[in-house]
C-alpha cells in the first residue's frame, strides 16, 4: 500500500501520559495485517525483503493489540498491509475494533472486495474504505498493478458506495501516469467518490529501487500541480482533493507522520511495531515486539520511539529553524536512504547540507530511462 | 455565518461518528482520516441528531437546560457540520433499532 499522509488532529500531551513523559498519546494505529497482497506495485512502501516477514500475527493477538490501542487514546485504526482482505479473520478484527469504539478504515486494492464482502464488513462496523488505483486507463492500471484489477477496482466502488461507506480513491502518482492526472479527476466524479487522494510516490522500500523510472520530470509536476488546481475549483461541491506534492521538487521536507512517535503508530505483520511503516529500512533501529511488549510500554518507553520525538536530536539547520515544529526535520528512512545517516536532515530541504544529492537523482532520472521493477513476494 | 433553516431531520452523516475519548477526556466527531474536538454543548446538540426534527432537538435541549431559545445555536452548529459534510439531512426517521 501506498503510505497515508501526514494529516491529522494536532496531539496534545495527555493528562494520562505516564512517567513525566511528554509525549502525546497516539490517535491513529496502522494495523499492517499483512505483506500478502495481489499486486505488484513497484513503489510499494513494504519492505524489500518481503519473505522474512511471513509469521503472521494471529486474530487473537490482533484483538488484544486493539485494545491495547483503544486504550492508549488511538481513536482511528487503518486496516492496512499488502492486502488485508487476504486475512480470513479481517471480519473479527473489524468487529472487534467497533466493540471498542475504534473507528476503522480498510485499506485495499479491491481484489477480493466484492458486494457480499463489503457488506458483512459494514454489518460487523467499519467505517470508511480507501481504495487503491494505479490509474485511470485500464490497460496501464493493470500494468502497473501487475494482475487485471481495474474492473474490480471500479466494481467495488460501486458496491462501497451503494453501502452508503465513505470512500477515498488514492492513486499514487509518478512519471508514468501524471499526465493523466485530469482523467483521474474525472474518473473520481464519475465513480462519486467521496475523497481524492493524488499522492505522488515516496522514495522509499520498491519505489527507492525504482526511482530513476519513477520520477517525474519537473515540467510533468508543473503541469499537473496546475490541472489539480484547476479541477479542485471546478469539482469543489462533489469532490475533495488531497494532492501531496512530491518532496524531491520542493522547498521543505514532509512533516513525515506529524513528527516521530507523535500521531501515528504501525503494528507490522509479524508484530513489531514501528513509528512509520517503513522505519524498518533503518539498520540498527531495534522494534519492539507485541508478543513480548504492550503498546503503551513501547510507545512511552522504547527507544526507537524516543529517539527521532521532539527536536532535542536534530542536527543544524534543523534545531534553529522556525519549521522545526512545522516539518520536524522532515522523513528519517529518507535522510537515511540518501544520506547514510539517519539523524540528518532531510536532504530534499533546501537548507539541508546534502541537498546536492536529490539534485542528483533528478539530472539522473531526467537523463536516463529505466524499466521498472515490480514487486514480489516469492512463494 | 447566517443560519439557512435548511436541515429539518439531522443525522450524522455516513462515515461520521460521535465518539467520547476517554483518554483525552473529549467529545468528538470521528470521520475518515479527523477528529472534531466537540465542546459540551455541542456534544449534547449532536448526540440528538439520529433523524428526529431540528423542531425536536431544540426542544428536548430547552427542557434539558431550561434556557429560553436555542435555536439560533442549534442552527448554527448544524449549518457548519453540513457544510464540513459531517451532517445530512435525513427524509424519514430512523428506523427502528438504530441510533
Amino acid at each position: 500500500m501506498s503510505l497515508p499522509k501526514s494529516r491529522g488532529p494536532s496531539p496534545q500531551p495527555s493528562p494520562r501520559g505516564r512517567g513525566g513523559q511528554s509525549a502525546p498519546n497516539p490517535y491513529c494505529l496502522l494495523a499492517e495485517l499483512t505483506y500478502r497482497c495481489p499486486l505488484q506495485c513497484p513503489y510499494c512502501s513494504n519492505p524489500l525483503e518481503l519473505n522474512r516477514f511471513r509469521n503472521e500475527l494471529g486474530t487473537a493477538v490482533w484483538q488484544r493489540v486493539l485494545g491495547e490501542a483503544a486504550r492508549l487514546g488511538v481513536v482511528q485504526v487503518h486496516f492496512t498491509g499488502g492486502e488485508p482482505l487476504v486475512r480470513h479473520d479481517l471480519t473479527d478484527l473489524v468487529r472487534t475494533a467497533r466493540q471498542l469504539d475504534l473507528y476503522s478504515h480498510l485499506s485495499t486494492s479491491a481484489i477480493g472486495a466484492d458486494h457480499t464482502k463489503l457488506s458483512s464488513l459494514r454489518d460487523v462496523g467499519l467505517d470508511a474504505l480507501q481504495i487503491g488505483l494505479q490509474d485511470s486507463r485500464p490497460h496501464e492500471n493493470d500494468w502497473l498493478a501487475g494482475a487485471p484489477a481495474f474492473e474490480k477496482k471500479r466494481q467495488a466502488v460501486e458496491s462501497a458506495k451503494r453501502l452508503e461507506f465513505p470512500v477515498t480513491l488514492n492513486v499514487v502518482l509518478h512519471r508514468h501516469n501524471l499526465d493523466h492526472v485530469d482523467e483521474v479527476v474525472d474518473l473520481a466524479c464519475r465513480w462519486n467518490v467521496d475523497k481524492l487522494e493524488l499522492a505522488h510516490v515516496q522514495y522509499g522500500g520498491w519505489a527507492f529501487r525504482n526511482r530513476a523510472a519513477l520520477l517525474p520530470t519537473e515540467n510533468q509536476v508543473e503541469r499537473a500541480t496546475e490541472v489539480v488546481a484547476d479541477a479542485r475549483d471546478r469539482v469543489s461541491d462533489k469532490l475533495e482533493i488531497i494532492h501531496v506534492l512530491p518532496d524531491y521538487f520542493q522547498q521543505f521536507p514532509k512533516a513525515c507522520l506529524h513528527g516521530w512517535g507523535r500521531v501515528f503508530l504501525t503494528v507490522a505483520p509479524d508484530g513489531a511495531v514501528l513509528p512509520c511503516q517503513t522505519a524498518r529500512e533503518i539498520p540498527g533501529l531495534v522494534f519492539p515486539n507485541v508478543k513480548e511488549t504492550s503498546l503503551e510500554e513501547i510507545w512511552f518507553r522504547a527507544p526507537v520511539f524516543q529517539r527521532f520525538r521532539g527536536t532535542n536530536w536534530m542536527p543544524e539547520p534543523c534545531r534553529s529553524c522556525d519549521r522545526r515544529e512545522i516539518d520536524f526535520g522532515g522523513c528519517r528512512c529518507q535522510a537515511f536512504l540518501l544520506t547514510g545517516d539517519v539523524a540528518a536532515t532531510d536532504p530534499v530541504c533546501h537548507l539541508a547540507p546534502q541537498h546536492g544529492v536529490v539534485e542528483e537523482a533528478l539530472k539522473e532520472a531526467a537523463n536516463r530511462s529505466t524499466d521498472l521493477q515490480f514487486r514480489v513476494f516469492a512463494s | 455565518m447566517k443560519p439557512t433553516h435548511s436541515i429539518n431531520r439531522p443525522r450524522l452523516a455516513p462515515g461520521a461518528r460521535y465518539h467520547w475519548d476517554e483518554v483525552r477526556q473529549q467529545h468528538q466527531i470521528v470521520f475518515p482520516e479527523g477528529v472534531l474536538i466537540l465542546n459540551e454543548s455541542a456534544a449534547a446538540i449532536v448526540r440528538l441528531c439520529d433523524g428526529r426534527s431540528t423542531e425536536d432537538v431544540i426542544s428536548v435541549l430547552q427542557a434539558q437546560t431550561g434556557e429560553a431559545d436555542l435555536s439560533g445555536d442549534v442552527h448554527e452548529l448544524l449549518d457548519r457540520l453540513a457544510q464540513k459534510g459531517l451532517l445530512r439531512d435525513s427524509q424519514s426517521p430512523p428506523p427502528p433499532g438504530e441510533g
